[in-house]
């Protein structure tokens, strides 16, 4: 115990180096920037940013994308509050009160809510990590392989039942993702399947990172290029103060906490992530509100709700993708393969003599990054709002770009530029028909983990599925599995009604404006 | 605000084509002395054991090579993908590797590549890892390893052993000890070696074949009963080999070697060759290695090494492994 304390304290101090802090301050800036463009979303920018890690030290690898991330989910609400654009899917909730906000002329008290709930979000959803982490890695000596597989079914009920909006669509992208994963040598017996390009480029497998990059930012350069390119809304001017008063910093205290459990809950289930978050916690901040008038017509317990939430989805789906191997959303599943690249295996091994330090000054670096957050969003906001009106005639290029050079700098080979624009095209048809690109990259991962494991198995009880149904673990796994397939009828009830009243609230107000227009 | 964007964006890609083309030289006339940066393929990602190991060297090589060794981490297709390219590349002397042994033979009898071990010129061996059986340090049904033998053979086909993949190095090892024991058990691939001892651990399997820095930070929960070859190990006097205890009779492990692809003249070989002797002698790099054993081997020796694990590897073929 003291020992770990005494890790725990030495990782704040190796935080704490010059580089670190740069690259904390360069991550989160980064992150913000990516976060405020409507189009790149965090998942983008931790994958394009993969490859400049390379050559950095572990622990510093680690903190830039994790800066990023954070940076990233925080940044999507400035252009939701400013130009009614949600920056990243995770702030979705966030631009239905921020705008009204801005409306009323309050968008820096909008700015500073989003900033100080994403900052108390974020740091909240350390604790979890700092206490659940070892515990949980402790626990993955009872996870083996029928464990495993039961698991990785576990992550794709999840994301195949929440994140999209039908399960139809979900499962058969999930489907899709699974069959595409089982090109590659087959775990067991090493055998080649579905070989292209020679005997080696497949024998792991397709390479998730190059899948990543296409299905995520190429299909979205091929959505932005689509459309006629036009400037977007001219931000609004940030005319008040950005503060809040004591007063309103109490009233949102609890909306804070609520969406906080919330959203580390959200994280550290496999599968789903910051955008799910973001409803369920502006809904729980309208259940709960004293001033449920305010919604609607702009309310801080709104925009603290839905930002609290999405920001402590980030500590909390850490928690399975350090443990587990099984990355807790998309974001993760890249920040897992910068992890692995880096030499460092999910699991226990992150906690031992030799890597603690490494991971502790991981977490270390995650609690100070927040503190970055919460400056940076504060001096900074007016800046990234011009940003985040960035002309589409610009995007477009530069994303493409990065997509090319991210892709092939992973291992320079042509071959992965060539699979990243395949799933370039993938994701776009994919998006087109409503389908849902994350449910592929988990898969992706997913697949070879549950093979690999049910052969294990099968191996270990000659070939008799009794040993899938053995343990405490399995069954909790596999009433989990029932949850995750049922859970879109409760979440789509969920959302319904957080939308729904969203947007009543919004019509109602909408018109109110208009009426107040006229005379 | 626009142009100023667009024009960093554009200056930051001039930078990584600048980056990506720089390198490269011509050698001279007379003895090989390289006149540009080095590049050492390793076939592995950065940060494995053998990127370690290599950047290590590297560091104290620079000294006696006199120009800059850059890594270049060529990962995936288990090694062949830096192997083939290694293979392929210009025999001038400004290309070398770390070639991995069993696994590189593996990859040419799995037919991986397209080269084969005449594709390459050795040059020396860097780092060798013994194998080693491998027990939970609590399981009392194995006090040594005659007690894991018996009960092998009294459970025939029931003892269950994790490995780092099919017929990947601690496969063959547990393989080739269960074969010369005569018993036969359920080997379980698990990927890596990592996930092959947590098996281990967790009491999935009953024992298992790893080498001995994958143990080195997990003393007190394993125990290991053996080491493969005829020689003890100098940092566990105590364990006996497999050879004195009348079983599986060769040397098994992994050995890291330095080769350059084949056609290079006999300077460049003994160029690097005295090189890398003189680095691996370095007091400096002795005191920064003391984790690994480094085990330095001349051309001739190492040349024969590979031949004697490329025969190993294809009599593995025929009747080795349960059908």
């Amino acid at each position: 115990m003291l020992n770990t304390l005494a890790v725990m304290g030495q990782g704040f101090l190796h935080a704490l180096t010059p580089i670190n802090l740069i690259m904390m301050l360069a991550g989160v800036a980064l992150g913000i920037v990516i976060g405020c463009m409507p189009g790149l979303s965090a998942a983008m920018g931790v994958a394009l940013m993969l490859p400049l890690t390379f050559t950095m030290q572990q622990d510093t690898a680690l903190i830039v994308l994790g800066a990023i991330y954070c940076g990233a989910i925080f940044g999507g609400s400035i252009s939701a509050i400013l130009i009614h654009t949600p920056g990243t899917p995770a702030s979705a909730a966030t631009a239905i009160e921020g705008y009204q906000m801005t409306k009323r002329g309050q968008a820096g008290k909008a700015l500073f809510t989003a900033c100080y709930a994403s900052f108390w979000g974020g740091l909240l959803s350390c604790i979890s990590l700092y206490f659940f982490a070892p515990l949980l890695a402790e626990l993955t000596l009872k996870f083996q392989s029928a464990e495993y597989f039961w698991l990785s079914i576990f992550g794709l009920t999840i994301i195949a039942g929440v994140a999209g909006k039908s399960l139809v669509k979900g499962l058969m992208s999930g489907a899709l993702g699974l069959l595409l994963s089982t090109i590659g040598s087959d775990p067991g017996s090493g055998i080649p399947r579905f070989m292209l390009f020679g005997n080696s480029y497949f024998y792991d497998g397709i390479n998730v990172t190059c899948a990543l990059i296409g299905l995520f930012s190429m299909s979205q350069v091929f959505i932005l290029a689509e459309k006629k390119i036009k400037e977007r809304a001219q931000a609004s001017k940030v005319t008040d103060k950005m503060s809040l008063t004591r007063a309103e910093r109490k009233t949102i205290r609890p909306t804070i906490l609520r969406s906080w459990i919330i959203g580390n809950l959200i994280g550290i289930l496999p599968g789903a992530g910051a955008s799910i978050a973001c409803f369920l916690g502006y809904n729980t901040s309208k259940q709960f509100s004293r001033h449920k008038e305010m919604f609607g017509k702009g309310s801080i317990e709104g925009v603290a709700g839905s930002e609290a939430a999405n920001n402590a989805v980030t500590g909390g789906s850490l928690i399975p993708t350090l443990t587990l191997g099984i990355p807790g959303e998309s974001v993760t599943a890249i920040l897992m393969g910068g992890l692995i690249m880096k030499g460092l295996q999910p699991g226990r091994m992150l906690f031992n003599e030799e890597n603690a330090i490494v991971t502790y000054t991981f977490f270390a670096g995650f609690v100070l990054v927040q503190f970055f957050m919460l400056g940076i969003g504060l001096l900074g906001c007016r800046g990234f709002a011009q940003i985040s009106r960035l002309s589409d005639a610009i995007l477009i290029p530069c994303v493409t770009v990065l997509c090319v050079v991210g892709s092939y700098a992973i291992n320079r080979l042509p071959e992965d530029v060539i699979v990243m624009f395949v799933f370039g095209v993938l994701g776009y048809l994919m998006r087109k028909l409503d389908l849902n690109t994350a449910a592929i990259v988990l898969a992706l991962i997913l697949g070879p983990i549950g093979e690999k494991n049910l052969q294990n198995a099968m191996i270990i009880s000659d070939g008799s599925p009794k040993i899938l149904f053995s343990s405490v673990i399995c069954w909790v796994l596999i009433a989990l599995c029932v949850v995750g397939i049922l859970s879109p009828i409760f979440m789509s009830k969920m959302e319904k009604k957080a939308e729904a009243n969203a947007i009543a609230g919004t019509t109602e107000d909408v018109e109110q404006l208009t009426e107040e227009d006229l005379v | 605000m626009k142009r100023f964007l667009a024009l960093i964006l554009a200056l930051s890609m001039i930078l990584v084509l600048c980056a990506c083309g720089a390198g490269g030289g011509k050698a001279n006339d007379g003895p090989f002395k390289p006149n540009g940066p080095v590049t050492l393929i390793v076939a592995y990602k950065a940060g494995n054991g053998t990127d370690i190991t290599a950047r290590i060297l590297a560091k104290y090589a620079e000294k006696y090579v006199g120009q800059t060794i850059i890594i270049d981490n060529q990962d995936g297709g288990s090694g062949s993908k830096g192997w083939s390219k290694l293979a392929s590349a210009k025999p001038d002397g400004m290309t070398i590797g770390f070639i991995n042994l069993p696994n590189f033979n593996s990859s040419i009898v799995k037919g991986l590549g397209t080269y084969t071990i005449d594709s390459f010129a050795p040059i020396c061996n860097h780092v060798t890892e013994t194998s080693l059986i491998v027990v939970r340090a609590d399981d009392d049904r194995f006090p040594d390893l005659n007690a894991l033998v018996e009960y092998g053979k009294a459970h025939d086909g029931e003892l269950i052993a994790s490995t780092n993949g099919a017929q990947a190095s601690n496969h063959i090892g547990a393989q080739a000890f269960a074969n010369s024991a005569g018993f036969t058990y359920k080997a379980v691939p698990k990927g890596n070696t990592n996930e092959e001892l947590t098996s281990l651990l967790g009491k999935e399997a009953d024992f298992c074949v790893a080498k001995a820095p994958d143990i080195s930070s997990m003393t007190d929960s394993v125990k290991v009963l053996a080491v493969f070859g005829s020689a003890r190990l100098a940092e566990m006097p105590d364990v006996p080999t497999l050879a004195e205890l009348g079983y599986y009779q060769d040397w098994l492990g992994s050995s890291r070697c330095i080769a350059a692809p084949a056609g290079v003249s006999a300077e460049v070989i003994s160029f690097y060759e005295s090189a890398f002797k003189q680095a691996m002698e370095d007091p400096d790099y002795l005191t920064e290695a003391a984790s690994f054993v480094t085990d330095y081997m001349d051309a001739a020796a190492t040349a024969e090494l590979v031949k004697q694990q490329q025969t190993f590897t294809e009599s593995l073929a025929t009747g080795f492994w349960y059908d």
